[in-house]
């Protein structure tokens, strides 16, 4: 069980030309996850949501403040769901899946089939990439980092580049998966919809990084599209987001104006 | 670990201005060059303080001037520099013009017809294989001594690579714009004018220059075996009378040849051949810049 | 272990349309043969009977029993084994040097400056400065056609792993770093994999031009292999000679190249959508 600790975080891309301005993609961003749960970080483009996963994970750096994940008194493992497959072409299912465990030997096998096999793909071990779909790849890049076994599962936007058929059937698997192994999950998406769907809790993030909403998911599971409850609050919250978004259009076009 | 996106420094890096600048310059790539001749020149030195009797660079360079500018290395007739160029260099000429002339054909000839294409084009790479050392043996054998045989095997030698590169040019020819052609019913010469020849011009031009690489290099080896006078043969008398050195300054004279020519001739010409290839070029790359700028904006 | 019957769109399930599919293709690639090959003889033929005289150019069945002398005679085995034993090792040397130089020439600007002009001369020195100066340096010595060989070939490999690592994709690496690999994992299974195809095909590229500077410094340097016998063929004056010799190093050259480079390129490179049946 994984404890994220974002603290006053802030990340500033300098001007890439002469005359363009410095772009904040996080802006004082405080907030804290604790236990098995599943937290969605939504916003619209822009508003750095990528940026922090690559700052849990080491692929970038903070300008200030600190993003912590810790299991315990040790770093905490990763996993990592992109939203393209990233399966290495020249290797098969199950060798893509050997390469992010560190254990070796038949241990490692039977840990890889299992979360295959939670996915639905066991009978694949032995295909290469080229030979699956986009949506199998897929599912094999969510087994390849639940198989890791994760103390904090990131995913960022793993279902936007499929489509709608393929995304709805993953995210039941999602559900799925997650249920029976309860791992803390930071998942981003734009989708407001998607993620009142998954989470536990979400955390609206308005353009420039700055935290709008941090709102309570306390909904029964499983849950479809189709239940009431659900899609009430997806379209509440689908409100309080075009809110943000009116306000930030909003207080543009008065900046401008100055 | 991993590969972080890098804060991005400030730009320039303060300190003293003449450290700075030599540290800069040995940096840059100017310096890289450089450094890689004078590696070369050190192997090479070095080599021939192994092996006594490997030519070292000083005194090969010496020994080439000599024979470029006159002058004596000890009774020897003087200023051969020009004389044997004089020989080899019309020889090269026309084997490479008739290499030209029939390399062309024949590819037309290949590269348009299905059935030809079956038959012939294994024929072309087996001549592509076979080493020019081959035709030098061969036409010393067939034609003694003399001119024909140096012409025939630098023919030999670059026909094949001329003929390969206009075949492909032939049936690189987009096929969209062959049944273009078909469907304005474009007249047969307009086809040849407009459509085929300027689309071959650049294979045509490839496959020149392979052929007076490869043809400069057979003319060579074909002048050690069959000739009496001319740059091959003035390389052999050197090596026979075991003088590695003069050996080596004319092959220096036969290497620079061929790199000026390349440099000063055949890239210009390259470059005008090429020039509708790379302006497409450049206005697709201007294209995907700014498709990439916006982008990066949203 | 369970098969999973994938049916991949325009294919049947395993059965006899797929055996049909690569049976039709190797006819294909047989009768492709016979015919070239057929071209090939009818066009020797008609130039040795009519256009050139048979002294001059001997027809294709003198010099067939010549090859066939040869080759039941053992010479062909002992010289040819000769040749290709130096082409591997000189082959060796230059993956071995070329790797590294292609490494720092593809990851370094400065190195990449270094190694540009060098392997660009290497290319266009002509074969005989090899073969005379490796005979001054190595006397009859199997170094000479080896290193002469790894000169060559050398520039090639490089250039191509040069142009392998500008290939990289950087996903790929992104993706190892998040999930924690080390640097040793990543050179591993995502950049060598990803360098592979290159450098095969640098490889290939050089084999044409190798074995030529192999021969000729064979030529002036040696006292076994095909080069050597070529030599003295010449030397004699035999013109079937020097042709049968030749002819059968460039059909064992052909063999190698259909059956097991091509093999080798399948195995290899087996991961590739191309590939598929």
């Amino acid at each position: 069980m994984a404890t994220l600790t974002v603290d006053h975080l802030e990340k500033t891309f300098p001007a890439i030309e002469r005359g363009s301005v410095p772009t904040t993609a996080i802006d004082d961003l405080t907030f804290t996850v604790e236990g098995h749960v599943f937290v969605s970080v939504v916003g619209p483009s822009g508003c750095g949501k990528s940026t922090l996963l690559n700052i849990l994970s080491g692929i970038e750096t903070s300008s200030s403040g600190s993003a912590t994940v810790s299991e315990g008194t040790r770093p905490a493992r990763l996993g990592y769901v992109f939203q393209d497959p990233r399966l290495l072409p020249w290797r098969t299912v199950m060798q893509n899946m050997l390469y992010v465990i560190d254990e070796s030997g038949a241990q490692a096998r039977t840990r890889a089939e299992r979360y295959l096999e939670m996915v639905g793909l066991d009978g694949a071990g032995d295909k290469f990439p080229a030979q699956l779909s986009g949506g199998m790849q897929q599912r094999v890049g969510i087994a390849r980092a639940f198989a890791v076994e994760p103390d904090l599962l990131l995913m960022d936007e793993p279902f936007s580049h499929l489509d709608a058929i393929t995304a709805r059937s993953l995210r039941e698997q999602l559900q799925d998966i997650w249920t029976q192994t309860r791992k803390t999950v930071l998942f981003v998406t734009h989708d407001v919809a998607e993620a009142v769907q998954l989470s536990d809790r979400i955390i609206v993030l308005a353009p420039g990084g700055k935290l709008y909403a941090d709102v309570e998911v306390d909904l029964p599971r499983p849950r479809k599209v189709s239940d009431t409850d659900v899609a009430t609050m997806q379209a509440e919250l689908l409100g309080r987001f075009e809110t943000m978004q009116a306000e930030t259009a909003a207080a543009k076009t008065a900046s401008i104006a100055n | 670990m991993s590969i972080a996106v890098e804060r991005t420094r400030t730009a320039g890096s303060s300190g003293g201005g003449a450290a700075d600048v030599l540290r800069r310059f040995v940096r840059s790539d100017r310096f890289a060059r450089a450094a890689s001749y004078v590696f070369l020149l050190l192997l090479w030195w070095l080599a021939s303080v192994y092996e006594d009797r490997f030519p070292a660079p000083l005194e090969t360079f010496q020994f080439l001037w000599v024979e470029v500018t006159g002058g004596s290395h000890g009774g020897v007739v003087r200023g051969e520099f020009l004389e044997h160029f004089a020989s080899t260099l019309p020889r090269f000429g026309l084997g490479i013009a008739i290499s030209m002339v029939l390399g062309i054909a024949v590819g037309v000839v290949i590269g348009g017809s299905k059935w030809a294409e079956a038959l012939f084009k294994d024929t072309l790479l087996v001549l592509l294989a076979l080493p020019a050392i081959i035709w030098a043996f061969l036409t010393q054998m067939w034609f003694g001594l003399g001119d024909d045989a140096v012409v025939i095997t630098t023919f030999l030698s670059a026909f094949p690579f001329v003929a390969v590169n206009v075949v492909q040019g032939i049936q690189a020819i987009p096929r969209e714009l062959r049944r273009m052609s078909r469907a304005f019913h474009v007249p047969r010469y307009k086809r040849l004018r407009h459509m085929q020849v300027p689309a071959v011009t650049g294979y045509i031009f490839a496959g020149f220059r392979f052929a007076v690489i490869v043809g400069w290099n057979a003319v060579l080896l074909s002048e050690w075996f069959s000739s009496s006078e001319g740059v091959g043969w003035r390389s052999r008398y050197w090596y026979d009378a075991n003088r590695y050195r003069g050996f080596l300054a004319w092959v220096i004279l036969f290497i620079g040849f061929i790199v000026l020519l390349d440099r000063l001739v055949l890239v210009r010409l390259q470059r005008r051949a090429f020039r509708w290839r790379d302006a497409q070029a450049s206005a697709i790359e201007r294209e995907a810049e700014e498709i990439d700028i916006g982008v990066k904006g949203a | 272990m369970a098969q999973t019957t994938t049916t991949t769109a325009g294919h049947g399930p395993r059965g006899t349309a797929h055996l049909s599919l690569a049976a039709r293709r190797r006819i294909r690639g047989v009768a492709g043969l016979l015919i070239g090959a057929g071209g090939f003889l009818l066009l020797w033929t008609i130039l040795s009977r009519f256009v050139f005289g048979e002294f001059i150019l001997p027809p294709p069945l003198e010099i067939g029993r010549e090859m066939w002398e040869i080759v039941e005679s053992g010479a062909f085995a002992t010289n040819f084994w000769a040749t290709i034993e130096r082409l591997l090792y000189g082959f060796g040397l230059a993956l071995a040097i070329g790797f590294p130089v292609g490494y720092l020439m593809g990851t370094s600007r400065w190195w990449r400056a270094f190694f540009h002009d060098m392997v660009m001369v290497a290319g266009s020195i002509p074969g005989i400065t090899y073969a005379v100066l490796a005979l001054v340096l190595f006397g009859i010595s199997i170094l000479g056609p080896v290193v002469s060989v790894a000169l060559v070939s050398m520039p090639y490999i490089a250039i191509n792993v040069a142009e392998g690592l500008d290939s990289v994709d950087r996903k790929l690496v992104t993706m190892s770093d998040a999930f924690g690999r080390q640097r040793s994992a990543v050179v591993r299974h995502v950049l060598i994999p990803t360098i592979m195809p290159f450098a095969f095909a640098g490889v290939r590229l050089s084999i044409a031009l190798a074995w030529k500077v192999e021969q000729l410094t064979e030529v002036f340097g040696s006292s076994s292999g095909i080069g050597f016998q070529i030599r003295r063929e010449f030397e004699d004056f035999s013109i079937p000679g020097t042709l049968a010799w030749v002819f059968l190093f460039i059909l064992f050259m052909l063999l190698v190249e259909r059956f097991i480079l091509v093999r080798l390129e399948r195995y290899l490179f087996r991961w590739r959508i191309e590939d598929q049946a």
